[in-house]
């Protein structure tokens, strides 16, 4: 546990050194210290995870807190390891991603700074058991994040994500909080381990408590009506941020509610419905709209959506299975939801890396700008075809196995429900599922298709002529690496959940079940090897039968003038599928026809607007604006009436105190 | 030595169905028609020939027909096959059939995005679309059986009768006409898709792989064969019944797949292409069915 404290106190002391650093080196020297720390925090975690048993200290602050508990259960390691790992590459990518900037003289300090302070407050959320240090480091992460959001802060669009990314924290805060208010006045104490007791005599209290805390940490994690900041933090801030951000950050959001089940030990059916229910509509809705975006960091944002989604759908499935004692489901749901977090974690920097190798290349994140990058930046168009396939959930890479593992929980849970409600909610889960996964093979091809393949549709992407340097592509290549291990050794990749899930079940028939499931898992790896070979067969069949060939432009049906501009487009890729869903998105156009017989100019531009930001969040400030517009006239900058303010606030005070007293 | 005979039915079957189809479509149209293993010899003509790559295209393009082709053969191995059992039998086979296939379509789609046709992409943009449809109505097919039969691989489809009690025909016949539509989509056939001409514009499939040619052009028309051969499997699973003999499960299976591509044929013969508004309207029926289905399966369940 010395090795924990250690890792923390060198993640801040480096943070901190890095601004007395040279320039150059700044970014470095935070690699080389996050390395070392995620070296240590392995090593615990891994610890952890394979004994199942805790490892815990307490700080002793006498005057205030008796004693403050960090400690490090399955579940906290598992965060830990995923939240370590992850931003040490994150961090390598940093090294190259930063180097224009510095070119720029862009003074680095306060982004070293924040950086390291996130990844040690990330670590210090999920290991305190303390509710009030878990706010202070819940605070610190929400606004180290947003400092480094707005990294390019001279830009408004930039500072306009970061503002708003602060507000929602700040919403989210105050559930957060609340949850830990009314959990504090019933059990008179701040420690999670006190609250067990009292929430497990008081079934309506709990369902309160999950509530806020559910609307709290869903914000966190991008839960639906609270997702809009996603959109729009995760393009304006650097790629290697999107990507410790989208890939562990709002993790953290799921770890809170991870542990809010784990404190209320049996979760109501509300409990289980609302969780399903929420992930459900909220997984659709991300990847409805990603197919509707084409700047490539939005949509990757739009697509956190769907997996945080999927995530909550296992979860959702896993307290199905506690609620009407059914461990396998249970098991499968948890397995599947947990595991979904790792891969995600590995999947979701990978794209954003990759698009950050695209955007400093090219300079644009406009998916429709690009196209033909495949034979200039080779490696990292190969990377990024393997994070689509993964996160479509296609095997036989990662985000398959965690899927199938959620649909197994499903299926096994239809087979043996025995009421209606919950046979319905299964049936349409496994039909959204479904629906999730064609609809992310929609979202992906076109990306991958209109953005890495084909012709050029511009100058910036004509005039690309190299790839990324290596220390760009070494973190990315390590995650597609794990994708694809965790794809074919499914049954190695499960043990590390398998104690979380133990933690959050606490239920002792879920183990006489694991055994069957890591067998199905390496039925599945035995099966990924069959087709692996039939692939190898099938390419060896072709190379030595037939290996003729000869160039040719493409087939332009008897048009042999075929040029860039005349390819399919994203947006025209996406038609079909958006005019068929009309309803569902709010549609801005606007359109300049060509008039007269030489015609000067015409436009056409469609925008798309998410539903609930144009009908809740628009009128809501609206309306807000329109409240507090009325307290205008008190703010009027005259001196002499802010003193007669506080002086009838001092009178009124008194009256006060009269009547009170 | 049945497992074999079942992979050799699986390679080569495709030739034969498409073979009886060309031949129907001849029967109708007042023609002699070609040969029943025509669809073979052209497939082995295609082997033969040297491929045209565009200048666009990338290692995707060529990578993509071998893992289409690779995809459907393994999917291949799930579906229950001659003597009513699948080569792989595990638990979970139809999401792990469907995931498979997936991997194999999002591989053609980019492959055909990869040339920067701009036809293409509009097949591309419709074969994407149509199986978001497609998709969520097969879950909630395979998710009744499942919970009607208590199964959950393919070999649920031949336990519906002993489990549905009254339901029993109502359901095998739904689920019917759901695997057809099905077929009909995936298989790109007429009124969805029209796999003898490339150059209309209201292609879907066909007009995915304009650029291919010569060996790859083979593999990809081989494999769209077998993917047929798949559906007419899965229904030919669903109408034979458990327990038959070896010899005569053989029989029915083949029996019914000839009437199958028979029918087909027929179809084809009989009505035009619908226009690709009719095409949404059609694939729903497909969703309806297997709504219908899950209605029977949870009064079945629940009802008393």
């Amino acid at each position: 546990m010395e090795l924990y404290f250690i890792s923390l106190c060198l993640l801040v002391i480096g943070g901190i050194i890095s601004i007395f650093v040279k320039e150059n080196y700044k970014m470095k020297l935070c690699a080389v210290i996050t390395g070392v720390s995620t070296i240590l925090l392995t090593m615990l975690s891994v610890a952890c995870l394979l004994s199942g048993e805790s490892f815990g200290a307490q700080i002793h602050l006498p005057p205030i807190f008796e004693s403050v508990d960090f400690i490090i259960d399955p579940l906290s390691a598992f965060f830990v390891l995923v939240i370590s790992v992850l931003s040490f590459l994150g961090t390598i990518y940093a090294c190259g991603y930063i180097k224009p900037y510095l070119n720029k003289g862009m003074n680095l300090s306060p982004h070293t700074f924040f950086l390291m302070l996130l990844i040690a407050s990330m670590i210090g959320v999920v290991t305190v058991q303390n509710s009030i240090f878990f706010i202070v480091l819940w605070e610190i992460m929400s606004l180290s994040s947003f400092f480094l959001v707005i990294f390019e802060g001279h830009k408004k669009e930039v500072l306009n994500a970061g503002i708003k990314y602060l507000v929602y924290m700040h919403i989210s805060m105050i559930f957060i909080l609340s949850a830990f208010v009314v959990l504090n006045i019933n059990s008179n104490s701040l420690n999670f381990s006190d609250f067990i007791s009292v929430l497990s005599q008081n079934t309506k209290l709990a369902n309160i408590v999950f509530l806020l805390a559910f609307i709290g940490f869903g914000t966190k994690a991008g839960f639906l009506p609270f997702h809009n900041w996603l959109p729009d933090a995760h393009p304006a801030a650097p790629s290697h941020v999107s990507g410790i951000m989208s890939g562990v950050m709002i993790k953290t959001g799921i770890y809170g509610i991870l542990r809010t089940i784990w404190l209320i030990g049996a979760p109501s059916k509300f409990v289980a419905y609302l969780v399903i229910c929420i992930s459900v509509i909220s997984a659709l809705w991300g990847v409805l709209y990603a197919i509707t975006q084409h700047n490539i960091k939005r949509l990757l944002a739009y697509h956190s959506l769907e997996n945080i989604g999927i995530i909550g759908i296992g979860i959702g499935i896993g307290l199905l299975g506690m609620v009407y004692n059914n461990p396998i489901v249970a098991l499968l749901g948890f397995g599947g939801g947990i595991l979904h977090i790792l891969n995600h974690a590995i999947f979701k920097p990978l794209l954003f890396f990759c698009a950050g190798n695209i955007y400093k290349q090219t300079h644009t994140k406009d998916v429709e700008l690009l196209g033909g990058l495949i034979k200039k930046m080779p490696y990292t168009s190969l990377l990024f075809i393997i994070g689509s396939v993964a996160i479509c959930g296609l095997p036989p890479f990662n985000g398959f196995i965690s899927e199938i593992l959620i649909y197994g929980g499903i299926v096994l849970g239809l087979v043996n429900a025995n009421n209606i409600t919950a046979f319905m909610t299964l049936i349409i889960s496994l039909a959204s599922l479904a629906l999730i996964g064609t609809m992310a093979i929609l979202c992906f091809t076109k990306v991958t298709g209109v953005m890495l393949l084909g012709n050029s549709r511009s100058e910036q992407a004509a005039n690309v002529s190299f790839d990324v340097e290596k220390v760009m592509l070494i973190p990315i290549f390590i995650l597609a690496v794990l994708a694809g291990l965790i794809g074919f050794f499914p049954q190695y990749a499960i043990i590390p959940v398998i104690n979380p899930i133990l933690e959050v079940t606490k239920n002792d028939t879920v183990l006489s079940f694991i055994p069957s499931m890591i067998n199905l898992l390496g039925m599945l790896s035995l099966i990924f090897f069959v087709f692996l070979i039939i692939v190898l067969l099938v390419t060896g069949f072709r190379l030595i039968i037939n290996r003729k060939s000869r160039i040719h432009n493409t087939w332009g049906c008897g048009y042999n003038r075929g040029n860039e501009r005349m390819q399919y487009t994203a947006s025209s890729y996406a038609d079909l599928f958006v005019s068929t869903l009309k309803p569902m998105f709010k549609r801005i156009v606007h359109i300049k026809k060509p008039k007269e017989l030489f015609p000067k100019e015409a436009y056409y531009e469609i925008k798309i607007e998410d539903l609930e930001e144009a009908y809740i969040v628009k009128p809501l400030i609206k309306l807000d604006e329109k409240l507090l517009s009325k307290f205008e006239r008190i703010q009027n900058g005259n001196m002499q009436q802010y003193i007669l303010f506080g002086l009838i606030f001092l009178i009124l005070s008194i009256i006060g105190l009269f009547f009170i007293g | 030595m049945i497992t074999i005979l079942n992979i050799l039915i699986l390679i080569f079957m495709p030739f034969l169905t498409i073979g009886i189809i060309k031949k129907t479509k001849a029967f109708w149209g007042g023609r002699k028609g070609v040969k029943l293993l025509q669809p073979l010899y052209d497939v082995l003509r295609l082997l033969k020939k040297e491929a045209v790559y565009s200048t666009t295209t990338s290692w995707v393009f060529k990578f993509a027909p071998l893992v289409g082709f690779s995809t459907i053969l393994f999917a291949g191995l799930f579906v229950p096959m001659a003597n009513g059992e699948s080569v792989i039998n595990i638990p979970f086979g139809f999401i792990i059939f469907s995931y498979i296939l997936g991997f194999g379509k999002f591989f053609s789609l980019i492959g055909a995005m990869d040339t920067g046709s701009s036809f293409e992409g509009m097949g591309a943009s419709r074969e994407a679309c149509f199986s978001t449809i497609v998709e969520p109505a097969f879950f909630i097919f395979m998710g009744s059986i499942v919970a009607l039969t208590n199964n959950h691989s393919f070999a649920n489809l031949k336990m519906i009768l002993d489990n549905a009690g009254i339901y029993g025909y109502l359901i095998i016949t739904l689920a019917v006409i759901t695997i057809f539509i099905m077929l009909l989509i995936e298989g790109c056939r007429v009124p969805i898709d029209d796999p003898t001409t490339h150059l209309e514009l209201t292609m879907i499939h066909e007009v995915m792989i304009l650029d291919n040619s010569g060996i790859d052009l083979g593999l990809i028309t081989w494999g769209a064969g077998i993917k047929m051969f798949l559906f007419e499997a899965l229904i030919a699973a669903l109408i034979i019944p458990a327990g038959l003999p070896v010899w005569l499960a053989i029989t029915a299976f083949l029996a019914i797949i000839c009437l199958l591509s028979i029918i087909i044929g027929t179809i084809e013969s009989s009505i035009a292409r619908f226009r690709m508004t009719h095409v949404f309207e059609f694939i729903f029926i497909m969703s309806i069915t297997a709504l219908i289905i899950l209605t029977l399966v949870t009064y079945r369940i629940y009802g008393n």
